[in-house]
């Protein structure tokens, strides 16, 4: 029996694509529409710094082509924003004017860089990268400058150090005590980690933070409260993520940090769920809310958000999903709390 | 007069229901300010530089502009067209109101229309916004009017619940000044109900309106309330007011979401906290502030923890020390902003603090003025609309009838309180409200300002706020600033019209509109109130009865103006004013 | 990128100025020393609300193709964009509205097609052309500021042209053009992250010129212009409707006479007349104003008489598709009429042989006292080229009446059976020199006769000119590999360039192959296609027709077994296709 319903899936990432997936292969029938806000097809994100290395290409970067969607019928909507959402309606506003209807909707829009209130001052100096779509934009300058500021503490902080240290560049780190994320350090860690990127050749500033930025013909004339100064080709900030969700404010879809769901990934409007970094689920065993980090949570609640639309009763299950290694200590935590 | 559907050819006082409706329906931001100020023409006299007149404008229906433009809750932004999704943002409608009261000349003259005196008296108990704006009215009316107030200074809530560093106490004392000067006799220090009591009141005047606001603070009801550095959101705000300096320790936690709440966390930052928290039941998109107030708590480093209820604060040898919270979730609820919160079971946490302010909203206290008035719930019953009560020359205006509302419901409901009050003292109607239709040859807008972006308003850094000292945080427009903020203003007075007997039905017009706001329509239906309805849209040429312009829909762009190869398209300015009925 | 090669479209409405964006952004581009090649469709009634697409390749190197499928796709207006994108390519870029007044519907707004791969760049244009220009007309030129802020081209420069294409108009008009590029280009600039790699600063174009942009209706004009071209008569059709309109306002100018005709009868009649009287003459038309002219061309030759038609083909027959191109007429061209009639046929393969064409086409006419036809077709007669000014005929080419001399006229022989085949002939009016000019066989003194001796005399010296006209023709064009060669391709008309773009491509793969293609159909250079064949293990003839008229033709040249490629597809021939022949069969 021909079906009429439109599923609709905001995201192409681990969390949009198995959400498609799982419909397509329990649902035959209905059409399928992925929304990206980026350009470019499904790809890894943990491989982006090898890709800046320039140790992988654009290929392996890739999850799989474009082909593959055609196959499944599933239609692939790249480079097109959700401007906002009307869940009494069941449309979405595109950015670029178009509307669009579903019958059912899954968010899985991810979650971007945060900069936070400490810096935020300093918005206009600072690079921030999350996206292919950014290191495509910066790559040129990443290559060419030689000189790293990065203000850092989150999990992606270490990896692009790392990087940056391997392409031979000096690095300087300012280490912030409240962007550890996604959950706090502890001093032991702290210092573990400061420990192992100073063996590296970062220098590390550690309780400090920055109290000037100049942009003179030279660079960033950085200057840092404890009266650390020097000048930088690039400051890049790394302090934690928050959840892309400004289309869904004020649609009648309850939002916190990120969107709010049950523990079906279902949101105050029966047709319409969220699943990966942009969810915000309450979670008993903490007795707080949670976000979730990663590619393997966020597969897993495409998954499950995909099932359950198709009225399955899943229920989402916040234990770790992958233990995390950062500089020399494991943190068994995939998720973080939704609180600052 | 049946102006409505003819075109006007020179100007015209139209009491025409379907004016009303008009006027109602195309001027979003107007029909929802409780004052119906008249924004497109303050905002336009702005854009000409006269900011006096414009100053004047707003004086019509609130008296005190200066406080408005600084700490109204803007209702009417919400409603402003520029700010419907697919046009922007809202025009700064308030923060213009602020511009006209700053940029005008320091010699500006304040205008009246004064009635002879009515040999009539009228006591106004409380000197908050709506007894102010009552004794104002009274006044020029021409009734002798005495306030009863019972703190030593003037303004109620504004003066002892709204922090200096958003309402500079000179701004508010001038335009206080300013209706005192009519003649008002203000007596502070008095309470009545304690020094005097309404009944004497009530024989010494020919009326009495109670203003006497919320002033008693709601309580959390949970165990821990009564431990020291808790304090009642009110009480608090009252004490910082007055000049002191309650003990906040570092690390402070404030519950309740409402301005009460901002002002309270924001005060208790500048008393030295270095942590302040809001806590809040539901979340930050169902807080009943407005954006820009959001911003500027952020700004200052305070941070909203949503989803949270207390369950009981925690102390040690009597003083805080913090507070037991639940998670809660949103749930539906049938009335707005639609959302309730409930808390969860078993989801207790505790958070440290070193004083706990609650504000949760305040509620009125009629029983302390006297217990013959009559009450539903706390506050006082009055008659629909008339602000009467059951009680011979007894009236009522402002939050003690109608429960905690914004500032400028209070004047405007002081105001309309005025008008019955007179009605009763005079026997009959003296101000009827009309709509004035003007033609005008132009569109008198550019198309090019339909692209200018919200004017920010500039504020102090950080460190200057936490400064001693007070200092007001928003810095208000430069006459630059406001010139091109004012330029953003649709003018949504100016209602754009086809003329059906000279219109051809090219439907260039249509071709040129920037948004769905020209219509082949079937027919206009009327609604009960005699105003027209919503247009009967149809696609189809043979049921086409007309081209008609959307004046709800219409952003005043000009373009179809322009293009017309007819010149069947007028616009008329048309403007909710009151007359003076025996003129 | 040192070989810049762009194709782009724009797409809009009519009346949106698609048309005259692509215009403006071609004359551009080849000032700035760029080969372009554009081919515009638009709607098929001349005023309505139809689709538009302005179609310009842009290259650094020869352009002798405007390409099957577009590297950018301007959008003005979303649905007709819609039906642009299947031959926009797998990495095109479309840039497009982001800002329309009004919402599209559901998969009403372009953008939403875009299959990955492809880059989308949102430019505001309404509301830039509102801000520019105070109205959302200029649309157009807010896209080219984008266009021109995203392929890095000089912005200044780019004013310059369009000023100089502005030159005579109000003020106010060039203004809010200029404004309204500046704004889609400044905005585009600030707004934009670029991710295709396209650039046109620092491909090291070659030296900014002064060129001629025309089509292939424009240089025939010019040409025939330039050759002295004293009468056209002609009715109306489409694809040859823009010669009549050149021809309308500027031979007046020179003197000369134009005259609209009621039918097209009537116009190759004017034409013979004309020709009979000692002036150049010509008409054009299309395949089926041309089948109308098939008994007076047999006039032409019977009486030898200077004609000359041009025949801009479409799709056929009958009526058939007017605005399509097709290479179908060769067969009429060839043979139409009645009778052993020997004409020529030419059939210019580029835009700016189209004006060499015409020159020869009236000289040998005059010359051989004949029947010329000038083969173009809907493409040719459409595409716009860059072209260097022509310089003016060689004189040889002009003047050329063979005429008696005086001590012949006593007993003047119009048709004295000769070597060559001409004979000389009198302009009317001369002393002595009366003469019969008749459709029926006659002697040399042009009296009717049927016997046998006369009209076998008189055909074979009807026949003879070919030899002496063989002798000045353009000698065909032959590139790719050298020697012997897997692939021969034989192309003819407006398909030589994409065989020889294809044959390019194709060597560039390692494929050896090389290309034959020939202005002159009739007389055809039969022995340069021998020797040609010779050294080509396969032949390839791709035409755009049905039956493989060309095909047909050159085989009874070669006896060999021939690969067709015949596509009826309405546009032009696409080196693509031929290129993808080439490699199934090499």
């Amino acid at each position: 029996m021909p079906s009429n319903d439109h599923y609709v899936i905001i995201g192409n990432g681990p969390a949009g694509n198995h959400a498609a997936d799982t419909l397509r292969e329990n649902d035959g029938e209905a059409r399928i529409t992925i929304l990206s806000q980026e350009s470019v097809l499904y790809y890894y994100k943990h491989k982006l710094t090898e890709y800046i290395k320039g140790k992988t290409g654009e290929k392996e970067l890739t999850v799989r082509p474009s082909h593959v969607y055609k196959d499944k019928r599933i239609r692939l909507r790249l480079g097109q924003e959700v401007e906002r959402i009307d869940p009494l309606e069941n449309r979405l506003y595109l950015k670029h004017m178009e509307i669009m209807s579903y019958t059912k909707l899954i968010i899985a829009s991810g979650a971007s860089p945060r900069i936070l209130p400490s810096v935020s001052n300093f918005g206009k100096y600072l690079a921030l990268l999350s996206s292919y779509t950014d290191v495509l934009n910066q790559l040129p300058e990443i290559r060419k400058n030689k000189r790293f500021l990065v203000l850092g503490g989150d999990l992606i902080s270490f990896k692009f150090i790392r990087m940056l240290k391997d392409m031979g560049k000096d690095v300087d780190c300012l280490l912030y005590a409240d962007a550890f994320w996604p959950f706090n350090l502890t001093t032991e860690m702290a210092d573990a980690a400061s420990e192992s990127l100073r063996k590296s050749g970062v220098r590390v500033l550690s309780e400090d933070g920055l109290k000037a930025v100049k942009q003179t013909d030279q660079g960033f004339d950085v200057m840092t409260e404890k009266g650390h100064g020097a000048i930088y080709d690039s400051i890049y900030a790394f302090l934690g993520m928050v959840p892309n969700i400004s289309f869904v404010l004020g649609s009648g879809i309850d939002t916190d940090r990120g969107i709010l769901v049950d523990d079906h990934l279902k949101t105050n409007f029966d047709n319409v769920y969220a699943a990966g970094d942009c969810a915000q689920i309450y979670n008993p065993d903490i007795k707080s809310y949670w976000l979730s980090v990663g590619w393997k949570n966020a597969s897993v609640q495409g998954e499950v958000a995909a099932m359950n639309f198709l009225g399955a009763g899943h229920v989402i299950n916040p234990s770790p999903k992958k233990i995390l290694n950062v500089e020399g200590f494991t943190v068994d935590t995939s998720w973080w709390e939704a609180f600052e | 007069m049946t102006i409505a559907s003819e075109t006007v050819k020179t100007i015209v006082y139209s009491t025409d229901p379907r004016d009303f409706g008009l006027v109602r329906k195309s001027i979003p931001c107007q029909n929802a300010c409780p004052a119906l100020t008249n924004i497109p023409g303050y905002i336009r006299c702005i854009h000409e530089g006269r900011y006096g007149r414009s100053y004047e404008l707003n004086r019509m229906a609130n008296i005190l502009p200066g406080v408005l433009g600084r700490i109204c809750s803007r209702p009417c932004e919400l409603y402003c067209r520029h700010g419907e999704s697919d046009l922007g943002k809202p025009v700064s409608i308030c923060s213009l109101k602020r511009s006209a009261a700053d940029l005008k000349s320091p010699m500006h003259r304040i205008m009246e229309g004064l009635y002879s005196p009515s040999g009539k008296k009228v006591a106004v108990v409380g000197a908050g916004p709506a007894g102010l704006g009552a004794a104002h009215e009274l006044s020029v009316l021409g009734h002798r009017v005495v306030i009863y107030e019972a703190f030593e200074k003037p303004g109620g809530m504004l003066m002892y619940g709204i922090p200096e560093f958003r309402l500079p106490r000179d701004v508010l004392m001038l335009e206080i000044e300013n209706i005192l000067r009519l003649g008002v006799d203000l007596k502070t220090g008095v309470r009545v109900g304690r020094d005097v009591s309404l009944d004497s009141l009530l024989s010494e005047y020919d009326a009495v309106v109670l203003s006497t606001g919320c002033p008693s603070p709601n309580n959390l009801n949970v165990p821990g309330e009564d431990l020291e550095n808790v304090y009642p959101g009110l009480d608090f705000m009252e004490r910082v007011n007055r000049g002191e300096k309650p003990y906040v320790g570092k690390n402070v936690m404030v519950i309740g979401d409402g301005f009460t709440a901002m002002d309270c966390a924001r005060s208790a930052l500048r008393l030295g906290a270095s942590e302040v928290k809001i806590n809040i039941r539901k979340t930050e998109e169902y807080m009943p502030i407005d954006e820009q107030e959001k911003h500027e708590v952020k700004f200052e480093k305070i941070r909203f923890y949503s989803l949270v209820d207390t369950k009981r604060i925690i102390g040690e040898n009597g003083r805080v020390t913090g507070i037991e919270f639940l998670r809660t979730k949103l749930e539906y609820s049938p009335v707005p902003p639609y959302r309730t919160a409930s808390p969860m079971p078993d989801s207790e946490f505790i958070l440290p603090a070193d004083s706990v302010i609650v504000a949760i909203g305040q509620r009125s206290d009629p029983a302390s003025i006297s217990s013959r008035i009559k009450v539903s719930g706390s506050r006082i019953l009055t008659a629909d609309d008339r602000f009467s009560t059951d009680m011979e020359g007894l009236f009522a205006a402002g939050d003690c009838m109608s429960g905690p509302a914004n500032v400028i419901s209070a004047i405007a409901r002081g105001r309309k309180c005025a008008l019955e009050v007179d009605e009763y003292l005079t026997r009959g109607k003296r101000k009827i409200q009309v709509v004035r239709l003007d033609p005008v040859p132009s569109t008198d807008r550019d198309r090019s300002y339909d692209f200018i972006s919200r004017t920010p308003m500039d504020t102090l850094d950080f460190d200057e706020r936490v400064k001693p000292g007070n200092k007001e945080v928003e810095k208000g427009y430069s006459e630059e600033q406001a010139a091109i903020e004012a330029k953003r203003c649709y003018l949504c007075s100016l209602t754009y019209e086809i003329d059906t007997k000279k219109c051809i039905y090219c439907s260039a017009c249509i071709d040129v509109a920037p948004r769905d706001c020209i219509k082949m329509i079937a027919g206009v239906p009327v609604s009960p109130d005699g105003s027209l309805g919503d247009f009967n849209e149809t696609v189809k040429w043979n049921h086409v009865a007309a081209i008609a312009i959307d004046n709800e829909r219409c952003i005043r762009c000009g373009q179809c103006y322009e293009v017309c190869p007819m010149d069947c398209i007028h616009v008329t300015k048309a403007e909710l004013i009151e007359l003076n009925k025996e003129a | 990128m040192s070989d810049m090669d762009l194709v782009v479209e724009i797409c809009g409405s009519a009346g949106e100025g698609t048309i005259s964006a692509g215009e403006i952004l071609s004359r551009f581009m080849s000032e700035e020393g760029y080969d372009i090649m554009s081919f515009d469709s638009y709607p098929a009634e001349i005023r309505g609300f139809g689709k538009c697409v302005a179609h310009t390749r842009v290259g650094r190197g020869e352009v002798l193709t405007p390409g099957k499928y577009s590297d950018v796709l301007i959008a003005l207006n979303d649905i007709h964009a819609i039906g642009q994108l299947p031959v926009l390519k797998e990495k095109g870029i479309l840039i497009y509205d982001n800002k329309p007044p009004k919402y599209h519907l559901e998969d009403q707004s372009v953008v939403g097609w875009l299959e990955p791969g492809m880059i989308p760049y949102g430019i505001p244009l309404t509301e830039l052309s509102i801000k520019a220009s105070g109205n959302s007309k200029a649309r157009n030129m807010v896209a080219l500021g984008a266009f021109s802020a995203l392929f890095g081209i000089d912005k200044t420069s780019f004013i310059e042209s369009v000023k100089r294409r502005y030159g005579k108009k109000k003020q106010d008009i060039i203004d809010s053009n200029v404004n309204s590029f500046l704004e889609g280009y400044t905005w585009t600039l600030e707004h934009v992250r670029k991710i295709d790699p396209f650039r046109f600063d620092g491909t090291g174009a070659a030296v900014k010129r002064d060129q001629l942009i025309i089509n292939g209706n424009e240089a025939t004009a010019m040409g025939a212009l330039a050759a002295g071209l004293h009468l056209y008569a002609g009715y109306p059709i489409t694809p040859a409707t823009k010669i009549m309109e050149i021809m309308s306002k500027e031979l007046p100018k020179k003197g000369g006479i134009f005259l609209q005709t009621e039918d097209e009868i009537s116009s190759i009649a004017h034409v013979i007349g004309a020709g009979y009287a000692g002036k150049r003459a010509m008409t054009g038309t299309s395949g089926p104003g041309f089948c109308l002219m098939s008994e007076f061309t047999g006039l032409a030759v019977m009486a030898e008489v200077p004609a000359v038609i041009v025949d801009s083909q479409r799709g056929g027959p009958s009526t058939g598709m007017p605005t399509k191109h097709e290479q179908s007429d060769l067969n009429i061209a060839l043979n139409g009429g009645s009778g052993d009639c020997p004409r020529v046929v030419i059939a210019p393969t580029q835009v700016d042989e189209c004006y060499q064409a015409a020159v020869l086409a009236l000289y040998i006419a005059e010359k051989y006292q004949t029947l010329v036809i000038l083969l173009l077709d809907f493409f040719l007669s459409n595409s716009i080229k860059n072209m260097d000014h022509p310089s003016p005929p060689d004189p040889k080419y002009l003047n050329t009446h063979v005429l008696p001399d005086d001590g012949d006229l006593p007993d003047f022989k119009r048709y004295k059976i000769t070597d060559n085949g001409i004979s000389p002939r009198t302009i009317p009016g001369k002393t002595g020199g009366m003469f019969f000019a008749t459709g029926l066989e006659h002697d040399e003194r042009g009296k009717p006769v049927y016997d046998t001796k006369s009209h076998t005399l008189m055909t074979e010296k009807r026949h003879r000119k070919h030899a002496g006209i063989a002798a000045e023709m353009i000698a065909p064009h032959i590139t790719g590999c050298e020697g012997a060669v897997d692939i021969g391709v034989v192309s003819w008309g407006s398909s030589a360039g994409a065989a020889r773009e294809a044959v390019a491509h194709a060597t560039a793969k390692g494929i050896k192959a090389a290309c034959f293609s020939t202005q002159f159909i009739s007389p055809f250079p039969e022995q340069a296609l021998r020797d040609f064949s010779k050294r080509c293990k396969k032949i390839l003839v791709p035409e755009m027709n049905y039956s493989g008229q060309f095909a047909n033709m050159i085989a009874r040249y070669m006896e060999r077994p021939m690969e067709r490629l015949n596509m009826v597809t309405g546009l032009p021939m696409a080196s693509e296709d031929i290129l993808k022949k080439i490699e199934e069969i090499a």
